[in-house]
């Protein structure tokens, strides 16, 4: 390789980065040209967003901007700074969960997982500005987000389910098989961190 | 049953002080498990409980083995799988998301070449980088490891040399990934370039410098992995054929495209103990081959799966980068966790082997399946991985459903300098059912018959041994065509549609479960064991091995655990991560956790059951025979009052012994012929599957697109429809992608060009067609509550389907995969050209005049269709034999019978002559006295 080494790498003034992830104002200390989806994985700890590609091409890591969906592996983190952000971990009101994240479950919008979030947060951004979608409208909306496991069909019923309990003409989920208002009805299979696991 | 029975034990919860005044009253239990918001007993459901025990759930395959143990709490009720919750609040944990304290990041050097010599490698530049705290070549681990025991070519680093661009040469750990991508640059290593093989069929061809060498089973010095030659049957009946087909494939390789890339945490804990946290389809392979690697006892070992996100076949090799992790994290004592690119994840790749495919087909006067050839040479990439079994999967798992002639198979895996191919869903079966299916509907055409009645026609009934040996035991194959034809309007469209319109039938056949357990004899140990352990507090921990990819097996098993128990779902807790607390299983792989482990779980839970009841019988004074289990509550068959609640029969049972135990196991029947690879192939039963596609073809751009699928598969019982449903659905969406857009491109210099979700092209949802899942249910003898596999056979007749349905739509034959808008424009203008240059909007549309054997084979469909329904029934379950068709008598053997009925596993030398591509690998000589590994 006998060339003269060159740092690969340019380096990058840190700045502070702030802005308010699901409701809570939160800061880093990040370089000036740190990719969103990593600030929110490393530094904001918001492991719900997933890493696919880093292309652009899964919609794995697609979060909520002011409302809007973006992806964040395509976002500097710069770009973002002071606005509103919504992560999968932001869905749920309180205690409750989302009308979509329970149609997923119920729905089988939900196989291996990976690619959720992203199809949650590309859902919601639809619901928000259109309470009563037709399929193919759906469709459109998630057409940037990639998914292996369940052939869309499942995702598109649950993003329809969703879009009547959130119309009122179906009655709110309880999930499957369970009455509690509990967000996390029949907790998650197992602790839902690793030991060790920095929160 | 208005207001049910108090689930909880004891007095009533509260009672009225003098004053008015409500207050809890004393309880002899705590709640918890008791039902919680749900103190009284559910009704029984009737219409979940098989008629055959008195229920209602109609039972058209006739009752089952585990009838008596239904109670109607979950078995075939559409339910979310048990870890849904956590994947949509994220808080599902994938291997990049296990953040350890102290951790280190991990890097991998990739070879730049394609197949090259390691001459030395200098780390000192690497080693003073501030801020590397590991690095490791292949050096530090030496010892070889594979999937396969049979086939252990890999390192975790490359020793010697380096065998396709992205083998690992060396890795590095440093505090943070800019440091240690810094620190890649710094490698000094010196390469002597070797000549790479990129054609497989080069790799047939004697080289200088073998990619590996197998000791005395090489073969020549080629690169011939492993070579099959299987014959049965009798082959004269092959002259003369009424119809024949003859295809030529070529097949790309495709990949998993599970979402998450590979990710790996490895941590050595203070106690010296390795925790690896991997998303692995199959831990305990991984946990082996850890142990060879790093020189270290399995006990010593924590493999912790963790959530796995998506694998497809993708996720079950022991993977290098888990070794590297592990090495890593020992030299630099803190927890590394190692991440791979999307670039990367293409690299180690292990998807479906690209492929050319040879097929002759023939078909007798009476339209009876005279003979399949099939002649198959896989490009194995770098390493074997799965390529053994692959190698056998391309031909054997075509030997049914149809009743054979005879059958003759050559088979061929060879080495090339590309990413290894390794096990993909539908291992090794895909793309030669995709060539035989569309064989079979050239013959129809020929012998101007329907493709689906020339299949009812052939098919082997319920309870019947293949050609070459394999039992099968429930099909619904019948009921699946059937289904499919009336779905789809079939005899309404097939070649009536106008041209650029095309309709087409595909079928599928796949193993559910592999027969034989890959690391030891079926005979000692069992294939899938399962624990179950009830505490005071009446709760069900799980313990099994078996690795949830996204299709629900631990849904399965909390299922069938509840089933048995009658229990509510959410009272099942299923622990199936860790190897210390896992018994061991042999992974998500060959569709066996369904059946092999929801078994071993019924098997484990019946062993509770009776506990309990015997409980009951001491309290109750009632026979557990005349006991019934509903809802948390044993009561007296004839009178609910009188019973005991699910927690006081729990505390009797567990009275001197503390919490009640029970270990569950299942081991296959014994089954299968005696030649040489004869137990690839062999499953303890097997699934069924037709599908019927609708497309559209762009006659002038050459752009096809599927519109309707109507897709039915045979699963012998759904336990979960819902999750029965997203398997078909996924995996027609998956075999869509392979035979309409998506391929791993290699171009002239050997290079694969599109190691990304850009350019690898999987359908998006505006691709996906209308998929309307049919469920058939044969219920088979031996599955947990009847059920078997559906989360590979689906993907089987998805690609056929399409290809018929193109030529319906055109006219034209294409047999290059996938039919990108390229292949099918040449193809449409070679065809204009041959019919004199004529514009491409005026292509003739095939059309069918039925010839007499239509009539012959509908009148022996409907013939067969009362002989499977009676066999399907009927409480005999000796095998139907392959042969009868051709007039057989099947209580005699079948050699004694047929003059040349066959069963060969070598060819005989007159026969070298005639051998296919792959067959070719045959005219070498393995090299038996050079001996020993080089």
């Amino acid at each position: 390789m006998g060339e003269e080494y060159v740092k690969m790498t340019p380096p990058a003034a840190h700045t502070i980065w702030s802005a308010v992830v699901n409701g809570q104002m939160k800061q880093a200390i990040a370089p000036s040209n740190a990719i969103l989806l990593d600030v929110l994985r490393d530094e904001v700890g918001m492991l719900g967003v997933k890493r696919g590609c880093d292309l652009g091409t899964c919609g794995c890591c697609a979060v909520l901007i002011d409302g809007e969906p973006r992806l964040s592996c395509l976002c500097l983190a710069g770009q973002v700074q002071g606005q509103n952000i919504t992560t999968v971990e932001g869905l749920a009101e309180g205690a409750h969960l989302a009308p979509i994240q329970t149609c997923f479950a119920t729905h089988g919008g939900s196989q291996c997982g990976f690619c959720t979030p992203g199809f949650l947060m590309s859902a919601e951004a639809l619901l928000t500005v259109n309470k009563n979608p037709s399929r193919n409208e759906i469709s459109c909306a998630i057409e940037g987000n990639l998914c292996r496991c369940t052939g869309y069909q499942q995702i598109i019923d649950s993003i329809e389910a969703a879009a009547a309990i959130k119309r009122g003409e179906a009655p709110a989920l309880a999930p499957a098989s369970n009455p509690h208002p509990n967000p996390h009805p029949m907790g998650p299979e197992e602790p839902s961190m690793p030991p060790g696991h920095a929160r | 049953m208005a207001g049910g029975y108090r689930q909880q034990p004891g007095a009533s919860s509260g009672e009225t002080r003098k004053d008015g005044k409500r207050v809890a009253g004393k309880q002899k239990f705590p709640p918890p498990g008791s039902g919680g918001s749900r103190p009284n007993m559910g009704p029984r459901d009737l219409d979940s409980i098989p008629e055959s025990v008195g229920g209602k759930e109609p039972q058209p395959a006739g009752s089952h083995i585990h009838d008596r143990y239904r109670t109607g709490t979950e078995v075939g009720k559409p339910r979310a799988l048990v870890d849904s919750y956590a994947k949509v609040t994220g808080q599902a944990w994938y291997g990049d998301d296990v953040r350890l304290q102290n951790e280190i990041i991990g890097k991998i050097l990739r070879s730049p070449y394609h197949y090259a010599k390691i001459k030395s490698i200098d780390t000192s530049k690497v080693e003073a980088l501030p801020g590397v705290l590991a690095v490791a070549t292949g050096a530090d681990a030496p010892n070889t490891f594979g999937v396969l025991p049979v086939t252990k070519d890999e390192h975790a680093m490359a020793v010697e040399k380096v065998r396709h661009v992205g083998d690992l040469v060396a890795c590095v750990a440093a505090v943070d990934e800019a440091t240690a991508m810094e620190a890649l640059n710094l490698f000094e290593i010196e390469w002597e370039v070797l000549d790479p093989v990129f054609d497989p069929r080069k790799g047939l061809e004697d080289q200088d410098e073998p990619i590996h060498w197998r000791g005395k089973y090489h073969v020549g010095t080629t690169n011939v992995q492993k070579r099959v030659f299987q014959e049965f049957g009798d082959r004269s009946l092959v002259a003369d054929p009424t119809a024949s087909s003859h295809g030529k494939w070529r097949m790309e390789g495709v990949h998993h495209g599970f979402t998450e890339p590979h990710a790996v945490v490895a941590h050595w804990d203070p106690n010296g103990r390795l925790q690896l946290y991997t998303p692995q389809q199959v831990p305990h392979y991984a946990h082996r081959a850890l142990s060879t690697v790093l020189e270290v006892p399995m006990h010593q070992i924590n493999v912790i799966r963790t959530f796995v996100g998506g694998g497809f076949g993708g996720k079950s090799d022991p993977f290098p980068h888990e070794m590297c992790a592990a090495i890593l994290s020992r030299k630099a004592g803190r927890p590394v966790r190692i991440t791979f690119s999307r670039e990367e994840v293409y690299w180690i790749n292990r998807g479906r082997h690209p492929s050319y495919i040879e097929v002759k087909m023939t078909a007798d006067d009476e339209a009876r399946i005279s003979g399949f050839d099939i002649d198959a040479l896989i490009d194995g990439g770098g390493f074997a991985s799965f390529g053994h079994v692959t190698s056998y999967y391309n031909g054997v798992l075509a030997t049914a459903p149809y009743e054979l002639g005879s059958f003759h198979y050559t088979g061929a895996r060879v080495w090339t300098n590309k990413p290894a191919s390794g096990a993909m869903r539908g291992h090794g079966a895909v793309n030669t059912r995709c060539a035989v299916e569309v064989g079979l509907d050239e013959m129809a055409e020929q012998m101007q018959v329907d493709p689906i009645d020339l299949r009812l026609a052939n098919l082997l009934p319920p309870h019947s041994r293949t050609i070459s040996g394999f039992r099968i035991t429930s099909n619904g194959m019948r009921q699946a065509l059937e289904r499919v034809r009336e779905g789809s309007d079939w005899d309404k469209k097939f070649r009536q549609l106008p041209l650029g319109k095309g309709i087409g039938i595909g079928c599928g056949f796949f193993i559910s479960g592999s027969g034989l357990p890959i690391h030891w004899d079926p005979n000692r140990f069992p294939h899938a064991t399962v624990h179950i352990q009830i505490d005071m507090d009446g709760g069900v921990t799980v313990h099994t091995g078996a690795a949830d990819i996204g299709q629900g097996s631990t849904t399965a098993v909390a299922q069938v655990v509840s089933e048995v128990l009658a229990l509510p779902i959410e009272m099942i807790h299923v622990r199936s991560h860790e190897s210390d607390t896992s018994p061991v299983d042999l992974g998500s792989y060959s569709s066996r956790v369904t059946f092999m482990n929801a078994n071993a779980a019924i098997r484990a839970a019946l062993d509770i059951r009776e506990k309990l009841l015997n409980a009951a019988w001491e309290m109750l004074g009632y026979h557990p025979d005349v006991l019934v289990l509903n809802d948390r509550r044993i009561y007296y068959k004839h009178d609910p009052a009188v019973g005991v609640s699910y927690l006081e029969a729990l505390h009797k049972a567990q009275e001197d012994k503390g919490s009640l135990i029970s270990s569950g196991a299942y081991r296959s029947p014994p089954m299968g012929g005696v030649h040489k690879g004869a137990a690839a192939g062999l499953a303890p039963a097997y699934s069924f599957s037709a599908y019927v596609a609708e497309v559209d073809v762009d006659v002038e751009t050459g752009l096809v697109s599927c519109t309707n699928v109507w897709a039915a598969h045979d699963c012998g019982k759904a336990l979960n429809p819902l999750a029965v449903e997203g398997q078909i659905i996924g995996s027609c969406h998956m075999g869509l992608g392979q035979v309409l857009s998506e391929k791993m491109v290699y171009g002239r210099t050997g290079h694969l060009q599109n190691p990304n979700l850009l350019e690898y092209k999987i359908p998006s949802v505006h691709e996906m067609p209308h998929v309307t899942p049919i469920i058939i249910e044969s219920s088979d003898p031996e599955g947990p509550f009847g059920a078997k596999e559906a989360g590979e056979g689906p993907l089987l007749p998805i690609l056929p389907a399409v290809v018929n349905a193109v030529y319906d739509a055109i006219g034209v034959r294409i047999r290059t995969l996938p039919l990108s808008m390229d292949v099918v424009w040449k193809a449409i203008s070679s065809k204009t050209r041959s019919l004199g240059g004529i514009e491409a909007t005026e292509l003739p549309s095939p059309r069918l005049e039925h010839s007499l054997l239509q009539q012959t084979l509908v009148e022996r469909g409907t013939q067969h269709r009362e002989r499977d329904r009676r066999r399907q029934r009927s409480e005999d379950t000796s095998a139907y034999v392959n042969g009868v068709l051709f007039g057989f008598d099947p209580d005699q053997p079948l050699e004694d019978q047929v003059e040349g009925w066959k069963s060969a596993v070598e060819p005989v030398p007159e026969q070298l002559a005639e051998l296919g591509l792959a067959g070719k690998a045959w005219l070498k000589k393995e090299q038996r006295q050079m001996g020993g590994d080089k």
